[in-house]
């Protein structure tokens, strides 16, 4: 071990600063911060220090012979052609049919419709015209509820009316409370 | 030639969409180390790491007319990467810290946590440098350890890496903060 003295802790506040003042990220004002906070805190220092010593050792910088890199792009090269005569040969494959594909499929389309509007008219029209008896109870209608609500609709217009009525005539005032000098109106 | 290839990517980009393929064959000569270094970076493993960034031309190559321009081609390429990259490591959950030994005639990264005068005992500590980076970083959650790899191995901007991951500059700051203070919370003893 190169060192047995315990780990130097930098100042909460500044170490993401310190981490990009390394990188050189800070702004002109937050890089002036730090490096006045640097001069005081011997513990920041430290945690710079720690960072330029075992950051860059992680940079890989291995160089890689020229052929390498010459197999590489013929490679690559070579790939990209083999994708480009993959997809060339669905696009030729499909290319003849364009021309009657999209009218194939409207055409039968529209005669799968009529077929299934012919075949399912019949099944339609027993439908409507199905007795109630074979109707289920919960869809017939009682005709006694029937009748409640219908009247419940009446009065409900019946109220309009009335409201209507008081809002374009003056209130009837009772015969004891009118004035003897008003004549009563029509 | 050498004109095509100054050419801007929007330019070659612009082609590929009207049909003439053949000029993305210069953005794969633009961006094939950067990406094969990211893949690298994620999977440790010089094969993968070629079909993973190969895939991932191929993927940018089929999706070309699905890019709009808003983001650079370069941003747009990272993040299919990246998202491969992700993928993989998600089904494989488990990164191997290896080298380009055998492929290059450079110092691994192994070597690299040395010292240059190193003896035996300090290569010994290397090594396990090595494998305690590789826990700390396996151990991370993904975004932070895609925030750091991008950050610190391919030299992306904090505002190029909040778009490559879809997020704000104020989640990728938190992500390497905390993916920093972890690693050295780990290696600092080896430094």
């Amino acid at each position: 071990m190169k060192t047995t003295e315990p780990l130097k802790k930098a100042c909460q506040n500044y170490e993401e600063d310190l981490v990009l003042y390394y990188y050189g990220e800070n702004s002109a004002d937050e890089r002036r911060h730090v490096e006045q906070h640097l001069v005081e805190c011997a513990c920041c220092q430290s945690f710079i220090e720690d960072l330029r010593r075992l950051l860059p050792r992680m940079t890989p910088t291995e160089t890689l012979p020229q052929s390498f890199w010459d197999n590489y792009y013929r490679e690559t090269v070579r790939k990209l052609a083999e994708q480009d005569e993959r997809n060339s040969w669905w696009r030729n494959l499909f290319a003849p049919m364009k021309s009657w594909l999209v009218p194939a499929f409207g055409t039968a389309a529209v005669a799968i419709l009529a077929i299934a509007l012919v075949m399912g008219k019949g099944k339609l029209t027993s439908f409507i015209d199905r007795p109630s008896a074979t109707l289920p109870q919960e869809v017939l209608a009682d005709d006694n509820q029937l009748e409640f609500f219908r009247s419940l609709d009446m009065l409900e217009s019946l109220s309009h009316l009335e409201e209507k009525d008081d809002g374009q005539l003056k209130p009837m005032p009772s015969q004891s409370s009118r004035p003897k000098s008003e004549p009563a109106l029509a | 030639m050498a004109d095509v290839q100054q050419w801007r990517d929007e330019e070659l980009v612009a082609l590929c969409q009207q049909g003439q393929g053949q000029y993305f064959e210069f953005l794969v000569q633009r961006y094939m180390q950067k990406a094969f270094h990211i893949a690298f970076d994620f999977t440790r493993n010089a094969e993968t790491a070629k079909d993973l960034s190969q895939d991932a031309f191929l993927r940018a190559y089929s999706k070309i007319k699905q890019f709009d321009g808003r983001s650079s081609f370069y941003t747009w390429f990272y993040r299919l990467l990246v998202n491969l990259c992700l993928d993989h490591a998600r089904r494989n959950s488990r990164v191997v810290w290896e080298s380009l030994d055998g492929v290059t005639d450079k110092p691994s990264v192994t070597a690299q946590l040395s010292d240059s005068h190193s003896q035996p005992d300090q290569e010994v500590m290397a090594g396990e440098a090595c494998r305690r980076a590789s826990q700390t970083l396996e151990a991370m959650p993904n975004k932070q350890r895609t925030a750091f790899m991008l950050r610190n191995d391919q030299g992306l901007s904090i505002a190029e890496i909040a778009k490559v991951m879809k997020t704000t500059e104020g989640t990728v700051r938190v992500y390497l903060h905390r993916a920093v203070a972890a690693l050295r919370q780990s290696l600092v003893e080896f430094v």
